[in-house]
């Protein structure tokens, strides 16, 4: 005997994976739909002694032909027979699943079983459902569950049961839509009747689909009723469209919206103060364009406070670890010039940089977190905001906060911009946000100059990088490039408790490339520094090819009174930003040599002028791709004017105050 | 004027997010994050993607771990369609 078939049917992240799963166990399989590569989950569960085979049908909002998910759902559905069709909904968000389960009757489909997972939360939310009434309601059996719980399951396969042998035998309630709308669908319909068609579809739903201008509907009707008979049937879509003044399509779906709204309240209600959860209060605070903001600073004020209070110590361990190496190899090596390259250069160097590991990774850790929690999606509305106000376009804050882990892949973002201008735009303003090589840098200067304040010192150096970049969207969009922006809508997700263990793989994995970097860039980076301060003759004659390097750009650099060290690191920076790390640690020998070779006001200026000078030339490289050269060139020199222009400014200003 | 019409017009007329758009239209933020779908769904908004796209295709892949700081929040973009019913309507 031929199994029967039982299709799944739902909205996204309804739960329908984790009840094909609970259905079906081990026995699956898993292929593609014929013809497109969108996933086929297949799998056989037994129930009194008989198999049933249930597909799970991809997650749809709707059976329109807009995507391919969708088409491929419906005609499953339409084409594929099955037995029973078992919708699956959530009852935390009832609305908007029973669009879909409303599409499936539109279908004139019977064998339905609504099977309403999350129950657990809608009750924790509030959410009362009267379950017989909504089964008497929407003319289906409804099988209360939480799939996640295992509840329901046994009761869900009674019920596909029952209804596959016709025990059950469900009438779905018909939507209707407002006299105009069912007398165009009467009137299309009829025109579509004793055709070949209407013995393969039900003639209502290629009614509603014209009406609808639905592509595949209106081929289907071509080929069976010809061009003539199309054109007469869209002719008369247009003129209701125009007695309207709104494409049917929408007037249909606002009309299916307001029948399931009316339908609902027969059967829900909501016990605690709807609408009104954890989320939506949070959101209020965090979003809010006041103390949205104070709430941002205070959050990555204790970021930093976490990561330094932890980092900190570390990262002594680990320097002096690399120290006391570097002192114990040095007597086992008779080559002054192997010894100077390994303990001076590879040591010195990609130890002075490996040492940031622990805040690195806290600071990814912590990072991690807030994406997880919800957070970082919150920052983007707030960015958004405040980047319209100074002409950048919305659509980049995502850009813009992919820059905090790096900026090559921020910039290759932008491509999700539509117009050529925010394009640019985005691509102008992105590398002044500090990646996480950067945070290197600030981490590296904050402990070891701002020993009390080194928080505080590090989320200003951040607070004055954003403000730059708002300031140059604000210049790049008055004189460079203008547009208009097209409109957008950010969707946030409800908070949620982190799982740790995404939370610690995925700073694993972002911590992980930070060592790989030191292994190559900064380890090839290290031991040319150590040459060019070495060659022809050691840092101090005034000789080496670093110190000429340098000195020729001290001039320039003492106009913010740092000196031609600051100006090699800087230079080195170029190539990867922790170069700058490595080379003070080349230059100084020790991290308390450079610390008395500077004031905190100095350190403060190269933080800053660390962060915005110049994009690393991965960065560089990618906005010529994304470009052209003369704006990878226009927004470098843009750079390094306006960091010059900011660390003169916080010098003098600085003075004046006198630190 | 349906809830579905209202969220259209909200967002054309730059409403930014479904909590900015509730407030306005005084309705539970999954109502308009449900109609949100459903504009999807009739092709007036479309969703864009994030980072996957720029992180799949970024040069330094092979050597990256994953730097991409990605917000878990999903972005719609106004289509042609949505525009041209805004355009038809003035």
């Amino acid at each position: 005997m031929a199994m029967k078939v039982v299709a799944l049917a739902g909205n996204p992240n309804v739960g329908k994976t984790t009840v094909f799963n609970a259905l079906t166990g081990m026995r699956q399989h898993v292929g593609n739909w014929p013809g497109v590569t969108v996933e086929k989950k297949e799998g056989v569960f037994e129930y009194k002694g008989e198999r049933f085979l249930v597909v799970d049908l991809p997650g749809t909002y709707s059976l329109t032909a807009h995507s391919i998910d969708e088409l491929v759902a419906r005609n499953f559905l339409l084409n594929g027979n099955p037995d029973v069709i078992v919708n699956i909904v959530d009852a935390t968000s009832i609305l908007r699943n029973l669009f879909l389960t409303m599409e499936i009757f539109d279908m004139g489909l019977k064998n339905v079983v609504i099977a309403l997972n999350k129950m657990d939360l809608a009750e924790k939310r509030g959410i009362k459902i009267d379950i017989r009434k909504m089964a008497e309601t929407l003319g289906v059996p409804v099988v209360p569950m939480s799939a996640k719980e295992g509840v329901g399951i046994e009761e869900l396969k009674e019920t596909v049961y029952n209804v596959a042998h016709g025990k059950v035998r469900p009438n779905p309630v018909t939507p209707t839509y407002d006299p105009d709308v069912e007398r165009e669908i009467r009137h299309i319909s009829m025109a579509l009747s004793q055709t070949e068609l209407t013995e393969r579809y039900p003639v209502r739903w290629l009614a509603i689909k014209l009406l609808q201008r639905d592509d595949e509907v209106m081929k289907l009707v071509l080929r069976y009723l010809g061009e003539e008979k199309l054109k007469e049937i869209m002719g008369h879509i247009g003129e209701a469209e125009a007695k309207y003044g709104r494409a049917m399509d929408l007037i249909l779906a606002s009309q299916k919206y307001e029948f399931i709204d009316n339908l609902m309240h027969r059967f829900i209600r909501y016990t605690k103060s709807e609408g009104i959860n954890l989320t939506d209060q949070l959101d209020r605070l965090l979003i809010h364009p006041l103390y949205g903001f104070l709430a941002l600073g205070i959050v990555f004020y204790v970021v930093f406070k976490f990561v330094f209070a932890i980092g900190l110590p570390l990262q002594g361990v680990l320097d002096d670890s690399f120290s006391a190496f570097g002192e114990w190899l040095a007597p086992h090596i008779a080559s002054e010039t192997l010894r100077g390259l390994l303990v001076d250069g590879i040591i010195g160097g990609v130890g002075a940089v490996l040492s940031f590991f622990p805040l690195v990774f806290l600071l990814f850790l912590s990072l991690s977190v807030l994406e997880d929690v919800g957070y970082m999606a919150r920052v983007a509305v707030l960015m958004e905001k405040l980047m319209r106000k100074f002409g950048l376009p919305g659509k980049a804050v995502i850009p813009l906060i992919l820059g905090l882990g790096c900026n090559v892949p921020a910039v290759m973002a932008t491509r999700t911009l539509d117009e050529e201008r925010d394009r640019l735009v985005a691509m102008f303003v992105n590398p002044f946000i500090p990646c996480s090589a950067r945070l290197s840098v600030i981490s590296f200067i904050s402990g070891a100059f701002f020993a009390k304040h080194h928080a505080l010192v590090a989320v200003s150096v951040y607070l004055l990088a954003i403000v730059v970049a708002l300031l140059s969207a604000r210049f790049v969009s008055t004189f460079l490039v203008k547009g208009e922006e097209t409109p957008f809508v950010i969707e946030l997700p409800d908070y949620l408790i982190p799982s740790w263990k995404t939370v610690l793989l995925h700073s694993w994995e972002r911590s992980k490339e930070f060592v790989q970097k030191a292994g190559t860039v900064i380890l090839f980076g290290s031991i040319f520094i150590w040459y060019l301060s070495n060659y022809p003759l050691p840092v101090g004659t005034g000789s080496s090819y670093a110190e000429k390097i340098g000195m020729f750009f001290e001039p320039y650099m003492k106009l913010m009174s740092l000196d031609w060290k600051a100006a090699v690191s800087l230079l080195f920076g170029i190539i990867a930003k922790e170069n700058v790390i490595s080379t003070y640690g080349i230059l100084y020998g020790s991290a308390d040599a450079l610390v008395n070779a500077m004031t905190p006001l100095q350190a403060y200026v190269l933080a800053v002028v660390t962060t915005l000078y110049i994009p690393c030339i991965a960065t560089i490289a990618a906005i010529r791709a994304e470009s052209n050269w003369r704006w990878a060139a226009i927004v470098t020199v843009y750079m390094i004017f306006v960091a010059s222009l900011v660390g003169i400014t916080v010098w003098h200003l600085g003075s004046v105050l006198g630190y | 004027m349906s809830i579905i019409d209202d969220v259209l017009e909200a967002i054309l007329e730059g409403k930014k997010n479904p909590s900015e758009i509730a407030s306005e239209l005084k309705l539970d933020r999954e109502e308009v994050e449900g109609a949100i779908n459903i504009l999807q769904s009739l092709g007036y908004v479309e969703r864009i993607e994030k980072g996957s796209n720029a992180c799949s295709s970024c040069p330094l892949k092979k050597v990256c771990g994953g730097s991409c700081v990605l917000p878990k929040s999903r972005t719609y973009v106004v289509t042609e369609k949505a525009f041209s019913l805004k355009n038809h309507s003035q």
